[in-house]
C-alpha cells in the first residue's frame, strides 16, 4: 500500500516537474512582456523531435526525407542539452517574427497572443512536414539510462528509472533557473526589466537583449520538457507538445501568473493530482487538471502564489 | 569657453502632432549644477527623456563632450557617463534596497569600488543603510527618492540628470534631498536638475533655465534668477 502510494507520488512528481518547466517558460516571457507566448507548446514538440534526431533516430516513411538520420547518435544527456539549446534558438526566431515587429510598432500587446499562436501552428506543421505525422519511439530508449537498470526499487516501490531521471533533471533545471533569477546579476537585471524596462535601460541594462534572453530560456525549458517526455514515453506526433503547452498554461494560472514559486508549486500539484487518477480512468486526467484550476481560481482569483493585482484608479 | 559636457542645440521633440519642445539651446559645463525650471507640462521631463534617448529628437542635436548622441541607445548612455534619476523615483519595488543599489552598478566590474560607493551612499542617506534589506516598495516616498538618487550614483555618472527629486516630499525632506545634491556637487559631480520647486533648486544651483510651453524663456546665473521679478511672480510666490 505504502509502496503503491510512493510509486504514485514519484510518477506524479515526475510529470509535475515537466509541467513546471513549461510553466516557468511561460513565466519568463510573461514577466518581461506581460503576454503569454502561445508558441511554447510547439517548442515542446520541437525539443522532443530534436532530441530524437540527435540521438540518431531516423525520419519515418511519411517524412520529407524518409529514412534519413544523423550519422551516429549522441548520448542522451548531450542530445537533450543540444535539443534544449536548439529549441531556445527557435524561440528567439519566434520572438523576432511574432513579437518584435509588434513592439516596434507599439501595437496592443495582446495581439502577440494571436501572432505567437500563429507561429506555433506554423512550427508544428513544419515539424509534421519534416517528420510526418506518425509516432516515434526513441531508437535506444533504454540507452538513455547509461547502463542503469530499467526499473528502480525505491523503498519497495517499483518505478521506471527514466521517471526518476526526468524528475531529477527537471528539478535541477527549475532550481538552477530560480537561483539564477534570484541571486545572479543577470537574473536581477532580468527581474529589473520585468518590473520596469525603461528604468532598467537608464541603469545600463539592455532591455531588448534581456527580452531575447527570456525567450531563449523559455524555449530551452520547453525543449527540455519535450525531450524528457519523448524519452520517457514516446513522440506520439508533432502535436504532442500542444497538450503539454496547454497543461503548462493551466499550471501557470493555477500557480499565479508571473510567479516563479507559483509555477513550480502549480506544476507539482497538477502532476500529483493526475497521478492519483487510477489508470483505468485515465481519460479523466485532463478533466481533473482543469477542474482543479477551476476550483482554485474560484477561491483565489490570482492563483495559488500570485500577487494580487492592484487596480490603478 | 571650453566645450560643454552636455549641449542641446535647437532640440525639438514632438509627441504626434503635439510640439513638446521647440528649439531648446542649453549647455551644462563640467562641475556645474544647472537647474531647469518650469511648471507642470512645460517640457522639463521631455528634455531629460530626449537626452536619455527615451524619446526621439525631431530636430536639433544633443552633444556629449562635443560629439553627437543621435545614434546612442538609452542603455549605452550610462557607460558614456550620463546617469538619469527618473521622475517618480521608479525604484524596483520587488527588489531590496541593496539590490536596487547593486543594479545601479550593473555596468561596473570593480568590486572594491562598488563596495566603497555603497558605503558612500549609505553615508549620504543613513536611512537607506537602516533599511538595506527591505523591499524598496515598502519604503516611504522620501526614502524611495533617496534610493533613486543613490542608485543613480552607484553608476558613477559624470553628469546626473535628476527629474523632480522634490516632488511629493514633505518640506523637511526636500531640504534633506537638496542638501545631499549640493554636497554631491561640491564633491565634483555635474548635475542637471529639473525642478518645479524653483526656490529650492536655485538655492543650490550655479545657473538656471526656465522652460515655458516647450520654449526657454529665461536663463542666467541662479542668483540673478532668484532676484528676477517675473520669475518671482510666476514660480516663487511673489
Amino acid at each position: 500500500m505504502i509502496e503503491a502510494l510512493l510509486q504514485l507520488l514519484l510518477n506524479g512528481a515526475a510529470s509535475g516537474g515537466v509541467y513546471a518547466l513549461v510553466a516557468l517558460g511561460y513565466t519568463l516571457v510573461f514577466s518581461v512582456l506581460g503576454v503569454i507566448n502561445f508558441a511554447q507548446g510547439a517548442l515542446f514538440s520541437i525539443g522532443g523531435y530534436l532530441t530524437y534526431l540527435l540521438m540518431g533516430g531516423r525520419i519515418g516513411v511519411n517524412g520529407a526525407l524518409p529514412g534519413w538520420g544523423l550519422p551516429g547518435g549522441l548520448p542522451f544527456a548531450l542530445a537533450l542539452l543540444l535539443a534544449a539549446a536548439g529549441s531556445g534558438l527557435i524561440s528567439l526566431l519566434v520572438e523576432r517574427v511574432a513579437f518584435a515587429p509588434l513592439r516596434r510598432r507599439g501595437a496592443e500587446p495582446l495581439l502577440a497572443l494571436i501572432t505567437s499562436l500563429g507561429a506555433g501552428v506554423v512550427l508544428v506543421n513544419l515539424l509534421q512536414l519534416l517528420m510526418g505525422a506518425e509516432g516515434y519511439a526513441f531508437p535506444h530508449g533504454a540507452d538513455a539510462l547509461a547502463g542503469l537498470p530499467d526499473v528502480l526499487v525505491i523503498g519497495g516501490a517499483r518505478i521506471r528509472t527514466i521517471q526518476v531521471l526526468l524528475l531529477l533533471i527537471s528539478a535541477a533545471a527549475v532550481l538552477a533557473l530560480s537561483l539564477w533569477l534570484e541571486r545572479s546579476k543577470g537574473g536581477r537585471a532580468l527581474r529589473a526589466v520585468a518590473e520596469d524596462a525603461t528604468t532598467a535601460q537608464l541603469l545600463g541594462i539592455n532591455s531588448a537583449a534581456m527580452v531575447r534572453l527570456a525567450f531563449f530560456l523559455s524555449g530551452a525549458l520547453a525543449g527540455l520538457g519535450g525531450g524528457l517526455i519523448g524519452v520517457s514515453v514516446s513522440l506520439p506526433g508533432p502535436y504532442f507538445g500542444i497538450g503539454y503547452g496547454l497543461k503548462g498554461l493551466a499550471v501557470l494560472v493555477l500557480g499565479g501568473l508571473g510567479s516563479v514559486p507559483g509555477a513550480i508549486a502549480g506544476g507539482l500539484l497538477m502532476g500529483l493530482a493526475e497521478a492519483l487518477v487510477p489508470s483505468d480512468a485515465s481519460g479523466w486526467r485532463d478533466a481533473l487538471a482543469f477542474a482543479i484550476l477551476f476550483v482554485v481560481l474560484l477561491l483565489r482569483p490570482s492563483g495559488l502564489l500570485g500577487r494580487r493585482t492592484v487596480e490603478k484608479v | 569657453m571650453s566645450t560643454p559636457l552636455l549641449e542641446l542645440q535647437g532640440l525639438s521633440v514632438r509627441y504626434g502632432s503635439v510640439q513638446a519642445l521647440q528649439g531648446i539651446n542649453l549647455a551644462v559645463h563640467q562641475g556645474e549644477l544647472v537647474t531647469l525650471l518650469g511648471s507642470n507640462g512645460a517640457g522639463k521631463s521631455t528634455t531629460l527623456r530626449a537626452i536619455s534617448a527615451l524619446v526621439p529628437a525631431a530636430e536639433g542635436q544633443i552633444l556629449w563632450r562635443g560629439g553627437s548622441l543621435a545614434r546612442v541607445p538609452a542603455h549605452r548612455l550610462l557607460k558614456l557617463g550620463i546617469g538619469h534619476c527618473p521622475e517618480g523615483r521608479r525604484v524596483l519595488s520587488r527588489q531590496s534596497v541593496a539590490e536596487n543599489l547593486m543594479l545601479g552598478a550593473y555596468l561596473r566590474r570593480d568590486r572594491a569600488g562598488i563596495t566603497a560607493d555603497l558605503e558612500r551612499c549609505y553615508g549620504l542617506f543613513p536611512r537607506l543603510a537602516e533599511r538595506r534589506s527591505q523591499l524598496a516598495g515598502a519604503l516611504s516616498g522620501g526614502e524611495q527618492q533617496m534610493l533613486a538618487i543613490a542608485r543613480a550614483l552607484m553608476g558613477r555618472p559624470e553628469l546626473l540628470l535628476l527629474d523632480e527629486p522634490s516632488l511629493g516630499l514633505a518640506p523637511k525632506l526636500v531640504g534633506e534631498v537638496m542638501r545631499a545634491l549640493a554636497q554631491l556637487h561640491r564633491e565634483g559631480l555635474t548635475l542637471l536638475l529639473v525642478e518645479q520647486n524653483a526656490q529650492a533648486a536655485l538655492e543650490i544651483a550655479n545657473r538656471g533655465y526656465v522652460l515655458e510651453a516647450g520654449q526657454l524663456t529665461l536663463q542666467g546665473p541662479a542668483r540673478e534668477l532668484l532676484a528676477n521679478p517675473s520669475l518671482r511672480a510666476a514660480y516663487l510666490g511673489g
